[in-house]
């Protein structure tokens, strides 16, 4: 009883992140219409809408394309009169389809990016010891199988593999003799497999169904990187950590409508099991050090969007494209972070598509998201104040088919 | 090719034009309320000197709580506000503590930085004693802050003899002077002060464990005289002002680190044979009792070294009734009750006080109780351990930078609520912590 121990224990990061994180800009042509097209047939990206729709394609065809994504969020500390913005980043999601095959069965293969993001806040902000950046990107591969059964019905499926990135820096609260805050940045990747599955209907009535099914990917981080920016004394820290993030499952049902032979109206329902956030668990190694492994509950609910868009063939090589849409927030009071300040929000979108050659096509989308603002005390760490988020998502992909 | 010119013309625009897009906050407008800022001054004691680590320094008094209000209050209408800093040649001021490194136990050692001091020299005041002595500071005042000024000693005329902090301020030298700390404080006109009196008059008796005859309470009908007597001072020109309570002692890690429960399992550690440890008590028949854990040590009974170690006749240090824990270690439950009972009516005093003048009143006895609790602000845990919770600096009594931020932010609250007016909190993640090499 000379001296006192120390007993600090600094818990640490805590991954989040909520639907801020689902890319929904998996085709041009769908990110046009407010994200919907899994009741549609109407080109390579049904390899993700709708895997059973790809065998109703009259042709076989190859796209790329990619989106830039402006996320804009602002934050205003409860009782403070300053408001903090996030830095000005760009995320690039991209997706590649190719289809090919015959009347009865297709084959394809496509690589998108569902979930992923991309946030920077400056590294003094106040938030800091929440996070000051965090960039994921998930990649998934998913070669694929489509059947026509019938003129009426078409089965697909396929494998997924994910590849998913994440590297998340945060201030810790430990002065160093300079007086400065500390640094923890995780750096990792891992892998994960799911699937794809979808059933496409054409109705008597000229309706066209569509319900599709990704399933959960669980991506397992292993030996990332932990480095620490902490006083020396204190030490030593771990250097590795394991984690598992989980991508969750998305149910859609979908439907197409076809009120003359140039216009499309297309309107998906969303499910996202986002309740796999029971809570998320960091283990750190080696052990031992004064950084305690973390299980932190998120206590996540399932939550649904809904997305209306319309196209209409204006001439015989333009088409013009917009849609509105809307998803509820799976972040319950309490929980909201800022790696992605999430809400309920507005989908407003447009786009046009043009037929340079019979075979050559350009699509470009623009899509706009409204967060609404929310009033949050973090039931985590404490940090308190009114978040305000914008997303503008300009797009544009190519095609070729024969 | 004019027309693909064209198109890349606009989608830069078009991606230049969302680059530069915000989503909107409306931050709210920052205006004074019924209170005017112009000339804010602060009155007090060490905490608001921004004393900390056992010590003045410059780091210290740039993190003080009024240097954080005068910096909120110049949005609006605040004037400048200037504290006496000390020199950066002399920015150690009167020295502090700090952690230098780690015993292999993980402990740390606490030691004094002794370099770059402003100490000037010492003066042997008669019938009080030695003083020390800092180098002057002959500018501009708004913080008056001076560490260790009790309420009781606001009206003395010769106290500028007898603290150096307050003869730093003071155009004479020890010795010649005779200004009252309340007639200097109010020379210059104000329109808006903080006012953070009284600590000292129950804090001296505290930390000495009672034991120091020239410590003892402050008389609880004097208290209430010179409280209304300042505060009468400090509104005569009709400014407005925030005044700020007294805290728990029971609430400061100066008197929750060394428990009787940790000292009695290290001495059971080393001789498992120990049944009792043995306190000098003002409420013991003969003087000395068996220790409780009601009763409550000192940090510096820690840092003394002293327990446990053998006299002359080889008795251990408080495990036996011929060599008891010094009175100076100790608040025993007597004497806590006693110090809980004039914290209470000083606080009483207080609020009357500041209720009959209308003014607004930061209740720290109340919000460092809570953070005694324990409470996550801004992703940093708060509570009341020494060295770890992030609140108290390593004298135990005084805050840290980032703990003098959460109290700055109470004060902003209540002038906002009793004035109308708007100031912004502060920001407390911009300031440290503990300092760890």
């Amino acid at each position: 009883m000379r001296k006192i121990l120390l007993g600090i224990l600094m818990s640490l990061p805590v991954l989040v992140f909520g639907q801020g994180f689902q890319v929904n800009l998996q085709g041009q042509k769908q990110t046009a219409m407010g994200g919907a097209g899994t009741g549609l047939a109407i080109d390579e990206a049904s390899l993700f809408f709708n895997p059973g729709a790809v065998s109703m394609l009259e042709k076989n065809g190859v796209q790329v394309g990619a989106n830039l994504v402006f996320l804009k969020s602002a934050f205003l500390q409860t009782g403070s009169s300053t408001v903090e913005y996030n830095k000005s980043e760009v995320a690039p999601p991209f997706q590649g389809y190719a289809v090919f095959g015959s009347d009865k069965i297709k084959f394809g293969i496509a690589a998108y990016t569902p979930f992923g993001g991309l946030m920077k806040w400056d590294d003094n902000w106040s938030g800091k010891y929440s996070v000051t950046s965090l960039n994921l990107k998930a990649i998934y591969v998913q070669p694929t199988v489509s059947v026509k059964l019938t003129d009426y019905l078409g089965l697909g499926g396929g494998l997924v593999y994910t590849y998913g990135d994440v590297n998340l820096q945060r201030g810790v609260p430990l002065s160093n003799s300079a007086g400065e805050s500390g640094k923890a940045t995780l750096d990792g990747h891992g892998n994960g497999w799911g699937w794809n599955a979808g059933i496409y209907l054409k109705a008597i009535t000229g309706v066209t169904i569509g319900i599709s099914h990704r399933s959960k990917v669980d991506v397992k981080v292993k030996d990332g990187d932990a480095v620490f920016e902490l006083p020396a004394s204190l030490g030593p820290y771990p250097t590795s950590f394991s984690s598992q993030l989980a991508l969750p499952a998305t149910t859609t049902l979908g439907f197409g409508i076809y009120p003359s032979k140039k216009t499309t109206i297309a309107f998906d329902a969303n499910w996202v099991q986002w309740h796999v956030y029971r809570n998320l668990a960091f283990a750190y190694s080696p052990t031992g050090t004064r950084i305690p492994n973390t299980n932190s509950p998120r206590n996540y609910k399932d939550a649904a969007a809904l997305r209306l868009g319309i196209q209409n063939q204006t001439t015989s090589s333009l088409t013009l494209r917009a849609g509105i849409g809307y998803a509820w927030s799976p972040v319950v009071d309490g929980y909201v972070t800022p790696e992605v300040p999430d809400a309920d929000r507005l989908m407003l979108s447009a786009g046009l598509g043009y037929n340079v050659t019979p075979k050559f096509s350009v699509d470009a989308s623009f899509l706009f998201e409204g967060l609404k603002d929310r009033t949050q005390t973090n039931i985590e760490t404490g940090l308190s104040g009114k978040f305000a988020s914008d997303v503008y998502v300009p797009g544009i992909s190519l095609s070729y088919k024969w | 090719m004019k027309f693909n010119n064209k198109i890349n013309y606009i989608v830069a625009s078009a991606l230049l034009f969302i680059a530069a897009c915000k989503p909107s906050i409306d931050a709210p407008s920052v205006s004074k309320g019924q209170a005017d800022f112009s000339r804010y001054i602060s009155v007090g004691n060490s905490l608001t000197a921004g004393y900390a680590d056992g010590g003045l320094y410059l780091e210290g008094q740039k993190a003080s709580y009024p240097e954080m209000l005068a910096g909120q209050m110049k949005a609006a209408g605040g004037g400048d506000f200037k504290t006496p800093f000390f020199n950066e040649d002399q920015a150690n001021g009167s020295g502090y503590l700090h952690i230098s490194g780690f015993n292999t136990d993980g402990t740390p050692q606490i030691t004094p930085v002794k370099d770059n001091l402003a100490v000037r020299g010492q003066v042997a005041i008669p019938g009080f004693g030695n003083v020390t002595l800092y180098t002057k500071y002959s500018g501009d005042i708004n913080n008056y802050g001076v560490p260790g000024i009790k309420l009781q000693q606001i009206n003395y005329a010769p106290y500028g003899n007898l603290n150096g902090y307050y003869e730093r301020l003071l155009p004479g030298n020890a010795g010649t002077n005779n200004t009252p700390y309340i007639d200097f404080v109010t020379a210059k006109p104000f329109t808006f002060f903080s006012c953070w009196l009284g600590n000292n008059d129950a804090l001296g008796y505290a930390t000495s464990g009672g034991a120091n005859p020239a410590d003892q309470l402050t008389d609880k009908n004097q208290f209430a005289q010179l409280y209304t007597f300042a505060i009468a001072r400090l509104t005569a020109n009709g400014a407005k002002g925030v005044v700020a309570t007294i805290p728990d002692v029971t609430s400061i890690p100066y008197f929750t680190t060394v428990t009787y429960a940790a000292l009695l399992a290290g001495a059971q550690k080393v001789s498992p044979a120990v049944q009792a440890i043995f306190i000098q008590a003002s409420d013991a028949p003969g003087g000395v009792r068996a220790a409780t854990a009601q009763d409550l040590f000192t940090l510096t009974l820690n840092s003394d070294g002293v327990f446990g170690k053998p006299n002359a006749a080889g008795i251990p240090y408080g495990l036996h009734p011929l060599n008891p824990i010094e009175s100076k270690y100790v608040l025993d439950k007597t004497e806590t009750a006693n110090v809980k009972d004039y914290v209470s009516y000083y606080n009483s005093v207080i609020k009357s006080v500041a209720a009959s003048k209308g003014l607004a009143v930061m209740d720290a006895f109340t919000v460092l109780g809570q953070f005694k609790a324990g409470k996550v602000v801004d992703g940093v845990t708060v509570n009341s351990n020494f060295v770890t919770g992030n609140l108290f600096s390593l004298d135990g009594v005084h805050l840290t930078p980032f703990g003098y931020a959460l109290v700055a932010n109470e004060f902003i609250k209540s002038i906002n609520s009793q004035y109308g007016s708007t100031l912004s909190t502060v920001d407390p993640t911009k300031y440290r912590m503990v300092k760890f090499p």
